[in-house]
Order: structure tokens, then C-alpha cells, then sequence
């Protein structure tokens, strides 16, 4: 009996939630329950849910990344503002994958080298990045993004959309990579405890700093998908996807260097929210309602996570 | 030492190089400029002595320029507003002892949910603030405008808490045992920890109540946005004033400098005519030179 119990206290609450809202949608709205719409829902999170895998790499060795928002705007700005006329779609991508990378190799060595707190470092440089961005743009939306943007993610395979589909491949690609690689092994060695890590000739330094990067890299990602999404240039969409991907990790599993939840409970995680935004968009909750509904999952998912780690 | 050199440094340049900045009417205006900051501040040091951090305290200042604003009789809403921040900051406290969740966690969840909660009752700014917080804030007293004795005032508490309290010492205790990795040292030597911690929660909220409290008089509004940014600017405050964020070492004059720095800045800034947003991508910055230099032994959060 205590053993049921305790392997049922190790599911991460997000398969818990995913379920529950899942319950609440199929009773409430059964005539939303079909694939092309559940898809739609899914699209709107896909940007998310990259995010997210940037997130649970860095959580898993102990670590935060809050400099997503600021990267994001600023790939945005350079798409949308016509900065670039005429150019090819490929140097957007390598500019979003430039930015990306340096932010994130950027955080590792002020976190890994110079021990600056993760939350600190990430923050000021969103704000940085933040207030650069609002100043080229003087605070308004810069403009429009390429068509071809749009039409790339609005592409179908049957009732799946292309960004749910290529969401879901970097999902399996992240999963194989920290399970089969190295590399993978040396991240959940750290998280486990940095200093046995150490001893044990883990280079942990390094591989803190190239988490960082590969994590600055997916929000790169991250951020082409969601400027795809978005299809205009904005100063705003995209800075609260950082939290709430902390959210989505830490309900998913994962706590700050334990990484129980592996890559799929983050996952579910981000399908929970899909559904949360969903079910109160139908129940009439308003912005602030959200704003207070988000903060309380992030707290219910932290105390449960504190609790059992005790 | 270095940023107390930097503050003259600016002070002179400013005074010298502009014409505006020595006048008395920016001086008195740069002090009301810098109060919320040096409130918001002083709060934000109770946390980071215990090695935590406090990331609600920008919500908590709108929260109670939302409270005052709202159409109750002042003798109502002032004690109310105060009460409500001790049960935000309490709430902050439990988690992080009791329910050993990350202080940045419990206080990014609670920012999220005050925010929520302040905007519900206030979702753009207006509403009219109480006379007498406006008369405490923009009025003179002997000649003396107001926010000289609010800076008296709570430098006064600041100092009687942090560096003349049992309270305060064992602030610094705690702190200094997790700053060392020893966690559980203070307990050992028979200091009440967990209600210690909590109360520097409660201390840190309180103290943004009242910085919202001086801003709502600034302002004679209630604004949902006022306090935004207010988290990170307290805490580069902190840190600019030598307070390490791994808990234990810190000064409360330390911090004083480190704000009037930031307020200085922002002053300097305005004078010059530079954009807000580059304003704030300075501060950054600036925030993350300072902790850059200091040292910690943990990696991570």
C-alpha cells in the first residue's frame, strides 16, 4: 500500500492537472474534443514548449533562464522592423540561432565561472535586451513579418500543425540526447550534486556553461516559432513565456537539480497549460485572473516539489 | 567605499556640468525620487541578509497604491493595506521555511498572484488617494519638505532593526551560517530561525507597503504599473551597497548609497535627456556588473 502510494507521489503533477483539465474540457465543451481543434490549441503553445526544453536543461543542473523574453523581442524586432531588407529567410534563422547562443553562452559563464546568481544574471539581461529593443523601436510595434513566416506555421500534417510536429521531434531529439550522450549523463550527475560531480571528473563548469548555450540556443528556436506565430512585430508577446516555462518545468517534474520528470513531464506540463488557457478563456477569466491562476500553479507545483524534497 | 566616491563623483559633475542639478527644487525632488527606492530597498535588505530574495516587493508597491486609491475612507484602507502586506510577506515566509520551496519561486509566484489581484481592483491608473497621505508626502513641516522626515524615519527604523535588535543579529547570523553552506548553524546555537526568516519577509512587504504608500502620494493615484521594475532596482540597490546576496554581510548605510546611487542615476539621466528605456537597459547593467563581483561559493540560482 505505501509503496502504491509513494510511486503515485513521484508522478509529476502535470500528468495530474493534464488529466484533470482534460476531464473538465470533455465535460464542459465535448464538441471541442476533436483533433483539428485540440490542434489549434496546441499551436498556440508550441513557442512555449520550446522554451521549455531550454528551461528543464538548465533547471536540471540546478541553474534558471530568464533571459528568454528579451531574446525573443529582440529576434522579433530584427524580423519585423525591416532591418535586413530583402533578406533570405535562412540568415533570420541564423541570426535567431547567433542571438540565442551568445545570450545563452553569455549566462553559463556568468553563472558557471563567475557564480553570479542564475535568476540575476538572466533577468538583467532581459531587461537589457528589453530596453534596447523598446528603445530602437520607440516603444511601438515595429512591423510585419515575411509572409512565408505565417505559411510555414500554418502548414498541416492531417490535424497536425507543423509547429506541434516540429515541437514534439525536438522533444524526442532532447530526450534521446540526455539519455544516450555523455554530455546527458554529465548534466544529470551535476544536477544530482555538483560537488560528488566534481570529484568525480565531471567538468562542471564547462558543462554548466554549454547547457547554458545549448538553452540560449533553443529559445532562439523558441523565438523564430513564436514570431512565426505572432506573424506581426511586437514589444510585447513572448516576455512571460521565460515564468511560465519555469512553471511548466517545475510542474512537469523537474525541480531545481532532480530530473524525475524526465523531458516528457515538462511536456505535459506545457499540454497543461494549453488546456488552462483554454478552460479559462471558456469560464470568462480575465487577464489579472490568469495573471493570479498562473502564480498559484507555480506555488502549488513549488510546495509540492518542496515538500516531498524535504 | 567605491560606490560613496561614486555618488560624489556624480554629484559634483552633475552640479558642475549642468545648471539644473543644484537647485534646491531638484534637490528636494531628487530626494522624493529616491524615498520609494530607499524604502523598497531597506526591505529587500531584511530578505537578502538571510540569504534569500524578494521579487515581489514591485507588486506589493502597486498592490497598495491600488489599495489606497480605492473608494473607502482612508482611516479604512491604510491599516488594511499594512495588514495585507504582513500576510503577503507571512505567506512568502511559510513557503519558504516550512513548505521549502526556493525563496525566488515563492516570491515570482506571489509577485504573479499580487499583480493578478491589483489589477482586478485597479485595471488602469486613477482613483483618488487619501488627503493625508498626499499632505505626508507632498507638504513641508517648519519649512522642511516631507520627504526629509520619511527619509529620517525609516533610515531611524532601518537602523534600530537591522544593526541595535536582537532581531537584527540574529538576521545576520542566519545568514551567515547558509552563506558558508552550513545551514542549519544559527539553529544550533538556539536562534529561532524559522520565525526570524518569516519575519524578514514580513519586514521586506511591510516596507514596500510603505513605498507605495510614499508613491501613492506622489502620484495622488493608484496605478497598477507604478511599482514595476521595483524588484530588481531594490535589489541592485542592495548589492551596490556591498550587501552580498549570499546572505550574511551587509550594511544598512550601504544600502542608503546604493539607492541615492540608482535615484542619482536616474536624475542624471533625465537631465540629459536620455531615453527611458536605455535608462533602464544602464541599470541592467549595472546590476550585473555589481554582482558580478561578488564572489560566491554555490553555482546556480
Amino acid at each position: 500500500m505505501t509503496t502504491v502510494l509513494r510511486a503515485a507521489g513521484r508522478i509529476p503533477p502535470a500528468y495530474l492537472v493534464f488529466a484533470a483539465l482534460l476531464a473538465f474540457l470533455m465535460w464542459e465543451r465535448p464538441q471541442m474534443m476533436n483533433p483539428n481543434v485540440l490542434g489549434i490549441f496546441l499551436r498556440q503553445v508550441a513557442p512555449l514548449g520550446i522554451v521549455v526544453l531550454a528551461q528543464l536543461l538548465v533547471v536540471r543542473v540546478g541553474s534558471i533562464d530568464l533571459s528568454g523574453g528579451g531574446v525573443i523581442l529582440l529576434v522579433n524586432y530584427i524580423i519585423s522592423a525591416n532591418v535586413l531588407p530583402n533578406a533570405p529567410g535562412i540568415a533570420f534563422v541564423a541570426i535567431a540561432l547567433g542571438i540565442g547562443t551568445v545570450v545563452g553562452a553569455f549566462n553559463g559563464y556568468m553563472v558557471a565561472r563567475r557564480r553570479v546568481s542564475a535568476v540575476i544574471v538572466t533577468l538583467a539581461v532581459s531587461i537589457i535586451l528589453v530596453g534596447f529593443v523598446q528603445y530602437l523601436s520607440s516603444g511601438s510595434p515595429p512591423g510585419d513579418v515575411p509572409d512565408y513566416m505565417n505559411d510555414l506555421f500554418d502548414i498541416r500534417f492531417g490535424p497536425v500543425p507543423a509547429p506541434v510536429l516540429f515541437w514534439v521531434i525536438l522533444t524526442t531529439c532532447l530526450a534521446a540526447f540526455l539519455n544516450l550522450t555523455v554530455f546527458g549523463r554529465r548534466i544529470e550527475a551535476i544536477g544530482d550534486n555538483s560537488v560528488a560531480a566534481h570529484f568525480a571528473g565531471v567538468p562542471v563548469e564547462r558543462t554548466v556553461i554549454l547547457t547554458h548555450t545549448l538553452a540560449g540556443l533553443l529559445i532562439g528556436v523558441a523565438a523564430l516559432v513564436q514570431t512565426a506565430s505572432i506573424a506581426v512585430g511586437s514589444v510585447r508577446e513572448g516576455l512571460d513565456l521565460p515564468i511560465l516555462s519555469v512553471a511548466a518545468t517545475i510542474l512537469g517534474g523537474v525541480v531545481f537539480g532532480r530530473g524525475q520528470g524526465g523531458v516528457w513531464g515538462p511536456f505535459f506540463g506545457v499540454l497543461s497549460f494549453a488546456l488552462l488557457f483554454v478552460s479559462m478563456t471558456i469560464l470568462g477569466v480575465s487577464e489579472p485572473g490568469r495573471l493570479i491562476a498562473q502564480g498559484l500553479i507555480i506555488f502549488a507545483a513549488a510546495v509540492i516539489y518542496g515538500l516531498r524534497t524535504r | 567605499m567605491l560606490p560613496l566616491l561614486v555618488v560624489i563623483g556624480i554629484v559634483t559633475w552633475l552640479s558642475i556640468g549642468t545648471d539644473e542639478f543644484a537647485r534646491p527644487g531638484n534637490l528636494s525632488n531628487l530626494l522624493a525620487q529616491a524615498m520609494p527606492l530607499l524604502i523598497a530597498s531597506i526591505g529587500q535588505m531584511f530578505v537578502i541578509v538571510v540569504a534569500g530574495l524578494d521579487l515581489s516587493v514591485g507588486s506589493v508597491i502597486s498592490f497598495s497604491t491600488a489599495i489606497l486609491a480605492l473608494d473607502a475612507p482612508g482611516y479604512l484602507t491604510f491599516p488594511a493595506l499594512f495588514m495585507l502586506a504582513a500576510l503577503i510577506g507571512a505567506t512568502n515566509g511559510i513557503a519558504v521555511t516550512r513548505l521549502n520551496v526556493h525563496p525566488i519561486i515563492a516570491t515570482l509566484a506571489m509577485q504573479y498572484v499580487v499583480l493578478g489581484v491589483t489589477r482586478l481592483i485597479r485595471p488602469v491608473s486613477g482613483g483618488t488617494v487619501p488627503e493625508f497621505v498626499i499632505a505626508s508626502v507632498q507638504g513641508s513641516f517648519l519649512g522642511v519638505p516631507m520627504p526629509v522626515f520619511w527619509a529620517i524615519t525609516v533610515l531611524a527604523i532601518g537602523w534600530k532593526v537591522l544593526h541595535a535588535s536582537r532581531f537584527g543579529l540574529h538576521l545576520f547570523a542566519i545568514g551567515g551560517g547558509m552563506a558558508s553552506g552550513q545551514t542549519s548553524a544559527a539553529r544550533n546555537f538556539g536562534v529561532p530561525e524559522t520565525r526570524i526568516i518569516i519575519s524578514a519577509y514580513v519586514a521586506s512587504s511591510l516596507f514596500a507597503a510603505l513605498a507605495g504608500v510614499f508613491l501613492a502620494g506622489r502620484i495622488v493615484s493608484g496605478d497598477p504599473n507604478v511599482g514595476m521594475l521595483f524588484e530588481l532596482n531594490s535589489i541592485t540597490a542592495v548589492a551596490l551597497g556591498g550587501t552580498q546576496l549570499s546572505g550574511g554581510v551587509g550594511s544598512l548605510q550601504g544600502t542608503a548609497i546604493g539607492a541615492f546611487l540608482l535615484a542619482l542615476l536616474s536624475n542624471g539621466m533625465n537631465l540629459a535627456n536620455v531615453s527611458p528605456f536605455i535608462q533602464t537597459v544602464v541599470k541592467g547593467g549595472l546590476l550585473l556588473a555589481v554582482v558580478s563581483f561578488q564572489r560566491r561559493r554555490k553555482m546556480g540560482l
